[in-house]
């Protein structure tokens, strides 16, 4: 079972994307946080094995909870996917440059969200 | 598989279309609500909050990624415009006074009107996608080429980068806007337990936001990873790192300069940026370090509501089906109480238990205090302001200012008047339905106002406000008024009423609410109103409400909505003729009095009685329901009805009390008895009808008018 957590604010996004998820070909496991608290509070609780995070929330932005999980020892090697609005250059380069694996532009197509996380998952670097 | 597949998610797609309506409405409501603070701000204060700006930006930015992944071009395209003026102001490249802020609210609008055509299952909507596509062109043509940014001042700045490299471009921004104001710079770290790092954390925040400005908030793992968090905030203020640490006066926080400001500031100055909308601002800033903090500690307990980083979490929706059914439940224990209480007055009256009797009527007074307050709170939680349907009317506004062509100003007054959700969720129609009918036929055109001395343009004046257990909403318009000759020869020509009728110039006014009269286009064009008005009537007595019309002829009509505050629960008064109990709502009772037979008067065939040297209508419960045995006493009692203007006086038997009661819809054979809004339970346990107030005063009213 792989544990994927989810941090986005909308809760229509974040449904489509734990659904796109569930639609990946082996089993997962998806937990949802609303903001970037809840996302700092769900880390401790499971071992997750891949998170999916937008930029824009209200509390800690997505670039933030990027580098304090490449910044902690446990989770530092956990694979992370940023999904944002932002199609800039300088904010893809900030956020692969904090350690992110990959950057997806929203809206996001579900099958390419899909070969992504498969991809990391199944341990493959990506080139996004 | 595949087939599986699709389907899932098809079935999927359903759902989360709706779940998208309801979550890009609330967006939008938010982002009205954002707008017209922030155009007030640009008004009374030198600097608007920037926050508030952010918070804008992000209500468009989410919209565009909604949109977008429900493949919703149009209003993906328009949100995606809308937010790169936000994210233009919000980085300082436009200016507030740019033709481009001017498109906001419009754009905000246009989009709702899409949303509401996506809600009615309106796939076409062909008219809004154009409307869209012409506005973003204007759009385009306001925003004038973005300037440079220029050199970067933040490498020189000493922060680990580790902080530099997290901020996202409005944060950036932020920085070199606060740079370039001379602020100081520090960076306050500290570190929290983990089980509670979100209060600490708001704590600490809402005690620098008295101060200066969160630029951001990094977090790092803390000394002892597994049980600590730490954290570390860019924080720009108007006093110095060291007042700074004195005025956080925490051994566990640290304060490091990062930057020293260049220009002290004058204390007091309105420029103060402080993040928090009206909490104290840099008052403390010149004063002394003890001083200050103690304040500010005083402050911290309250100040994280105004902190923006509290303000999302603490809200909870809920569905309002899940209140009803809390509400029904409130009832139950309402209707249980009311068994207890009738158990213990039993008990008292026994010489053997009047002791234990006497006990338990004690303790049922702290239930009832209690429930009381229980329900008071959820009756609470189900109250919304007005302000929301205000906001829907100034949309609708603003769209038949376009499609007439005629300039009318809205004019709202008392928005934060509260209703019970379920009755806002119907008045809109109604509401929306009088004010169109004002603006299209009531108010005149800009040269016909001009000719008979009218400013050219129109004004509709809105007003709310609380009037017992009753909320009055009064839409009055400077329009032509309503012709009464018209009215009267429409209504004869449809067979309403005939050559002998005598009616008063009221009772002509009200025939607009008969459904033969209003639909007719004639009247409509030349009475100035009456479209649908029937419609409105019946819509707002489903409530429990009225409407009345007053007009002047070429001054103006009012129309005056009467609505309980609540349906949930309700106070009723009980009352008896011959066998039968009934339920008043309390909320109708203006009065009630004992009357001697020789006091009911006639007039006109009708029996009525002298109140004060007023003529009011008297009605007998016995008959309108045609029950046997009634009015067998030789004193009888007058419960006086009113409701908006209109009074009506009830005979009954007898007055047998008041009690709180929940009115339960009735199903089968009494289901459709005229006057009977429902039935509920006394505390003996047997059930009675509830009497319709307003149906019953409409009724009385009409055969008043007919005869």
């Amino acid at each position: 079972m792989q544990r994927i957590l989810i941090v986005e604010d909308s809760a229509t996004m974040r449904s489509l994307l734990a659904s796109s998820l569930e639609d990946l070909e082996i089993p997962v496991k998806i937990v949802e946080a609303a903001s970037g608290f809840e996302a700092l509070r769900c880390l401790p609780r499971d071992e997750f094995d891949l998170i999916v995070t937008d930029i824009n929330m209200p509390d800690i932005n997505g670039l933030e909870l990027v580098s304090f999980i490449r910044n902690t020892e446990k989770y530092a090697g956990i694979p992370l996917v940023i999904v944002s609005t932002e199609s800039s250059e300088r904010d893809r380069d900030k956020g692969l440059g904090l350690g992110a694996d990959a950057y997806l532009v929203k809206p996001i197509d579900p099958e390419t969200l899909r070969q992504v996380v498969a991809d990391l998952l199944a341990g493959r670097p990506e080139e996004r | 598989m595949a087939a599986k597949r699709s389907r899932q998610k098809k079935k999927k797609s359903a759902n989360d279309q709706r779940e998208f309506v309801a979550e890009a409405e609330d967006i939008l409501e938010r982002m009205f609500e954002d707008l017209s603070e922030l155009q007030e701000q640009r008004h009374t204060r030198d600097e608007v909050d920037p926050d508030l700006v952010n918070r804008i930006f992000r209500s468009a930015h989410s919209l565009k990624g909604l949109a977008g992944m429900f493949g919703l071009d149009a209003i993906g395209d328009l949100s995606h415009h809308l937010e790169d003026i936000l994210d233009g102001l919000r980085l300082g490249r436009i200016s507030f006074d740019s033709p481009a802020f001017g498109l906001l609210d419009e754009g905000v609008a246009l989009l709702a009107t899409m949303m509401t055509g996506l809600e009615r299952g309106d796939t076409s909507a062909g008219g809004d996608d154009e409307a869209a596509r012409v506005f973003i062109a204007q759009i385009a043509a306001a925003m004038q080429a973005p300037e440079a940014q220029t050199q970067d001042e933040l490498d020189e700045l000493e922060i680990d980068s580790t902080l530099l490299r997290a901020l996202t471009e409005y944060e950036e921004h932020r920085l070199r806007e606060n740079l370039r104001r001379g602020r100081h710079i520090s960076l306050v770290d500290s570190t929290f337990e983990f089980a509670n790092f979100e209060e600490g954390l708001s704590e600490l925040s809402a005690a620098v936001r008295e101060v200066g400005e969160v630029i951001s908030t990094l977090p790092s793992p803390g000394d002892a990873p597994e049980s600590q968090i730490r954290f570390s905030l860019l924080v720009a203020s108007e006093i110095d790192s060291d007042r700074l640490r004195d005025r956080l006066d925490d051994p566990n926080t640290n304060v490091e300069a990062i930057r020293r400001g260049s220009h002290p500031k004058r204390p007091n100055a309105p420029t103060e940026p402080a993040g928090s909308l009206d909490g104290p601002q840099a008052d403390g800033a010149d004063r002394s370090g003890d001083e200050s903090a103690d304040e500010s500690r005083a402050a911290r307990v309250e100040a994280p509501e105004t902190g923006s980083l509290r303000s999302i979490s603490d809200t909870v929706r809920v569905d309002i089906r899940k209140l009803d059914e809390l509400m029904n439940l409130v009832g139950e224990l309402v209707i249980q109480q009311n068994a207890v209480e009738g158990l213990a007055s039993l008990l008292s009256s026994y010489e053997l238990t009047s002791r234990v009797g006497a006990e338990l009527t004690k303790a049922n007074r702290g239930l009832d205090r209690k429930l009381k307050e229980l329900q008071a709170s959820v009756l609470d939680v189900r109250m919304v302001p007005l302000r929301q349907i205000f906001e829907k009317l100034s949309r609708v506004a603003r769209r038949l200012r376009r499609d007439l062509g005629k300039e009318v100003e809205l004019e709202f007054k008392g928005a934060d008047t509260e209703l019970d959700k379920l009755i806002v969720e119907q008045l809109v129609d109604p509401l929306v339905h009088v004010v169109r009918n004002a603006f299209d036929h009531a108010i005149e055109g800009p040269e016909e106002r001009q000719n008979v001395g009218k400013p050219a343009s129109g004004r509709i004046r809105i007003s709310a406000f609380q009037r017992g257990n009753h909320v009055v909403i009064e839409v009055e318009d400077d329009g032509r008024g309503m012709n009464r000759e018209a009215i009267r020869n429409k209504a004869l020509e449809s067979g309403l009423i005939s050559e002998n009728d005598t009616l008063s110039p009221g009772e002509i006014l009200n025939l607009v609410f008969e459904p033969g009269l209003s639909t007719s286009d004639e009247v409509s064009a030349t009475s100035g109103r009456g479209v649908g008005m029937d419609v409105v009537r019946s819509n707002l007595a489903e409530m429990g409400g009225m409407v009345d019309l007053s007009t002047r002829e070429g001054r103006g009509t009012t129309v005056t909505i009467t609505l309980p505050v609540t349906l949930a629960i309700i106070q009723a008064l009980i009352v008896r003729i011959g066998e039968e109990r009934f339920a008043i709502p309390l909320g109708s009772v203006l009065e009630t009095m004992a009357i001697e037979p020789d006091q009911i008067g006639r007039s006109e065939g009708r029996e009525i009685l002298n109140l004060r040297g007023e003529r009011l209508m008297l009605r007998r419960l016995c008959e309108e329901f045609e029950i046997e045995g009634a009015g067998r006493e030789e004193r009888q009692f007058v419960v006086v009805l009113g409701m908006g203007e209109q009074k009506l006086g009830l005979l009954v038997d007898r007055l047998e009390g008041q009690q709180d009661t929940v009115i339960k819809p009735i199903k089968g054979p009494f289901q459709d008895i005229r006057g009977i809004a429902g039935a509920t339970e006394l505390g003996d346990r047997t059930a009675i009808l509830v009497i319709d107030v307003s149906t019953i005063i409409g009724d009385a009213v009409r055969r008043r008018e007919a005869a």
